[in-house]
């Protein structure tokens, strides 16, 4: 009996006693796990934060630094506080690479949202050899900057460029892409049109694999038209990839170098001369990297600003979609 | 003056140049700091066209066989990437032991402290081997940091097929001969006449950092760009607007490509090789590859027009060591071991490139390609005088290039007029040498 009691007291301890145990466990469970979770958090991020650290934000400040120093080319020499920035204002070529910079920025973005979309539409349609098609509009994004900016010299290089070829072939002048501002400008839109078309109908592309075939029926049984689907359906429901694209365009816009620097060399004159091919020219021709070093915090800061005033006009957007 | 060319042949060159403002791809080899045997070891890194490429790895080789254990690294870079690669190494504190600088960038090194001071391994006498106006041209300060290893200049190559359609059947044939302004201006307006739109007179070759060669106007004019002391600008003059009024002529008549102005991407001689033009203006360099690349016409070479006095460029560059070379006994060594006699001639003979050393000047050297022309440029050398040549490799040239560049720019395609390019230039050249 007493065994029994004892027995039954003792199962009864037994069986009291795992309870807060239980508890105990459970709880320290759910803390490790979630330490375990932050640590494989930071495991995870820690070699991208390593990397951005060291070749991201550490040459951003350093290059904030430096566009208050004065340069000699081979390192800094001085503090000269705001003297980059007052040059900036006053220099005319930085205001005309600006100028340069927005037209370039409000003629591409638009055009090579356009175009991607459209031909997203296109490739999403039962286009005969579209693998082969998507592969080929793709294949210019693939390769290096320069290599294609490089077929662009070869397309519309003055005297011996293919374009000009073909023109005087068909018995019309050849265009002065080199010798006339506005030609090699638009020579210049031409190829970065080309190398970006890809990118944005692949997003595209997604987006709209994402939109339910049964939207499109019920819409022509109200008796939409195509161009009615296209856009009241299509264009508001890839509104998320839009927005994505327009961010990335802007960015890749503004800081477009290697076509130009290839093709042009911001000339002929200034005429197409932007922010980063100026500021290269000033860092590495001039030598004078701290004033360099000025012009590229300012596309930094102009990028930002751009970014956060999407961000925030599209905020809602973004998680819709 | 910056001698351009060379590596670039096909492009690669560009392709590279970016490559290394895309990212750090560039910046890797011949460093101080790559490994090697440490004292016994020298970096050198340069560009150069095949032939000179072959040039460099023979002197190479007879260094090493006449130094016991030395070992000697070369790195091959496209000539558009090598200052950005060797700024940024300088910067590092890892560029290489040695490499090759025109005589235009030469002071923007010396200048700030960068080079080797050779004062200590070549005595006056060493120094008096070299032609004088050389060896001025790796000085700062009255002390060597350099040594002139070749030196190339420009003349004028012409297709005979256009020039007989045109009817221009006689070219000069000796420096005293050479046509002046008014006749080449007639020659290349007789061309125009005869000359279908898409192909042009002539070509000039001041694209691609060959933006000082326009200064060779101003130098047959008998016009300065700095003043006596180099204190000051001198450009604005009868001299200078004479120059760059007939330069700017070349644009607005039609006598050149409209595309082949400073700023352009394609080089003079290429072209030429591409058939667009009935001439151009080319460095001896660039004879072994026209020499490969022209196939389906035949063609000559003559001296370059002369005004007041004749003029060319000075090109070709010089060998330099950098101040913290880990040898500096070692790469002083290869210096002149490069620049013995023996050496210069054979690259000079192999690149089709003129030597520097007086004693060779005389010297007819086994030129491998159109040894009949190599004579044309042999003899134009003659033209550039000393004062052209203190000019032309004052270290503030380094800083006035890219304001020559675009004011040339500007009055060549934008129609800016003579006296603002002028005005502009000069205040420029008042702002670096003041």
């Amino acid at each position: 009996m007493s065994a029994d009691t004892s027995s039954r007291e003792g199962s009864t301890t037994e069986l009291k006693a795992p309870l807060p145990a239980t508890t105990y466990t459970a709880r320290s469970g759910r803390a490790a796990t979630r330490h375990r979770a932050t640590l494989a958090s930071y495991g995870f991020l820690g070699p991208n934060l390593i990397l951005l650290g060291l070749f991201l934000f550490l040459p951003l400040g350093w290059a904030l630094l430096i566009s208050f120093q004065e340069s000699s080319g081979f390192g800094a020499t001085g503090w000269v506080g705001l003297e980059n920035y007052q040059r900036l204002v006053g220099d005319p070529t930085f205001w005309q690479s600006t100028v340069n910079t927005a037209v370039f920025t409000l003629i591409t973005v638009p055009l090579s949202l356009a175009l991607g979309l459209g031909l997203a539409v296109l490739m999403n349609s039962v286009l005969p050899g579209r693998k082969l098609f998507r592969t080929l509009i793709y294949l210019p994004m693939v390769i290096s900057g320069v290599a294609t900016a490089l077929m662009g010299v070869l397309l519309f290089d003055e005297s011996t460029g293919i374009v000009n070829k073909l023109l005087r072939g068909g018995g019309l002048a050849g265009l002065p892409w080199q010798s006339e501002g506005t030609a090699a400008f638009i020579s210049i839109i031409l190829v970065t049109l080309w190398i970006r078309v890809g990118f944005n109908m692949v997003i595209y592309l997604a987006g709209l694999q994402g939109i339910s075939p049964e939207l499109y029926e019920a819409a022509k049984l109200e008796g939409a038209t195509s161009w009615q689907q296209f856009r009241y359906l299509t264009v508001p429901l890839v509104g998320p990839s839009t927005f994505f694209l327009l961010i990335m365009d802007v960015i890749y816009s503004f800081q477009v170098f290697d076509t130009i620097f290839v093709m042009t060399a911001g000339g002929p004159g200034r005429s197409t001369s932007v922010l980063v091919t100026y500021a290269y020219e000033n860092g590495f021709v001039t030598r004078d990297q701290s004033y360099a070093a000025a012009i590229g915090i300012v596309i930094f800061l102009i990028t930002l600003i751009f970014t956060a005033i999407q961000w925030r006009g599209n905020r809602s957007r973004d998680t819709a979609g | 003056m910056t001698i351009s060319r060379r590596q670039i042949l096909g492009g690669a060159g560009l392709l590279a140049a970016a490559a290394a403002l895309n990212g750090c791809a560039g910046f890797s080899g011949g460093g101080n700091n790559n490994g090697g045997d440490g004292d016994n070891t020298l970096s050198f890194t340069t560009w150069g066209s095949p032939a000179e490429e072959e040039g460099f790895r023979r002197g190479i080789d007879a260094f090493k066989a006449a130094n016991s254990g030395v070992e000697v690294e070369l790195n091959l870079v496209p000539y558009e990437q090598i200052f950005t690669n060797i700024d940024a190494q300088l910067q590092a504190g890892t560029a290489p032991d040695l490499f090759r600088v025109d005589y235009g960038t030469i002071g923007a090194y010396s200048s700030q402290d960068q080079l080797l001071d050779l004062s200590t391994y070549f005595d006056t006498a060493a120094g008096e081997e070299f032609l004088p106006s050389m060896w001025q041209a790796i000085q700062f300060e009255g002390k060597p940091f350099g040594v002139p290893h070749q030196t190339d200049t420009s003349a004028i190559v012409y297709r005979t097929d256009l020039f007989e359609q045109a009817g221009i059947t006689s070219v000069p044939d000796s420096l005293d001969s050479a046509w002046t302004w008014d006749e080449f201006r007639a020659v290349a307006e007789q061309l125009r006449g005869s000359l279908p739109d898409e192909l042009y007179p002539f070509v000039y070759n001041w694209q691609l950092g060959g933006s000082p060669r326009w200064l060779s106007w101003l130098f047959q004019a008998d016009g300065r760009l700095f003043n006596e002391d180099l204190t000051a600008s001198a450009i604005e003059s009868d001299a200078g607007m004479k120059a760059l009024a007939f330069t700017q002529g070349f644009f607005t008549d039609n006598l050149v490509p409209p595309s082949s102005s400073v700023k352009s991407s394609t080089y003079a001689d290429d072209a030429f090789s591409a058939g667009t033009t009935a001439m151009a203006f080319v460095g001896n360099f660039v004879l072994p590859s026209l020499d490969a690349d022209i196939t389906d016409f035949k063609w000559g070479a003559t001296y370059m027009p002369r005004d007041e006095r004749g003029a060319s460029d000075l090109g070709g560059n010089a060998l330099v060591a950098t101040k913290n070379a880990r040898n500096p006994e070692l790469a002083a060594e290869f210096l002149k071991f490069m620049t013995q006699p023996e050496q210069m001639s054979d690259f000079c003979a192999r690149a089709m490139e003129l030597p520097t050393l007086k004693s060779l000047v005389d010297t007819e050297l086994d030129y491998q390609t159109r040894p009949d022309i190599a004579g044309i440029f042999v003899e134009q050398a003659t033209t550039i005088e000393p004062s052209d040549v203190e000019q032309l490799t004052s270290p503030a040239m380094a800083t006035i290039n890219p304001t020559l560049r675009d004011q040339l720019e500007a009055a060549f395609t934008q129609g800016q007029p003579v006296e603002e390019t002028l005005a502009k230039i000069a205040a420029a050249v008042d702002e670096a040498a003041g």
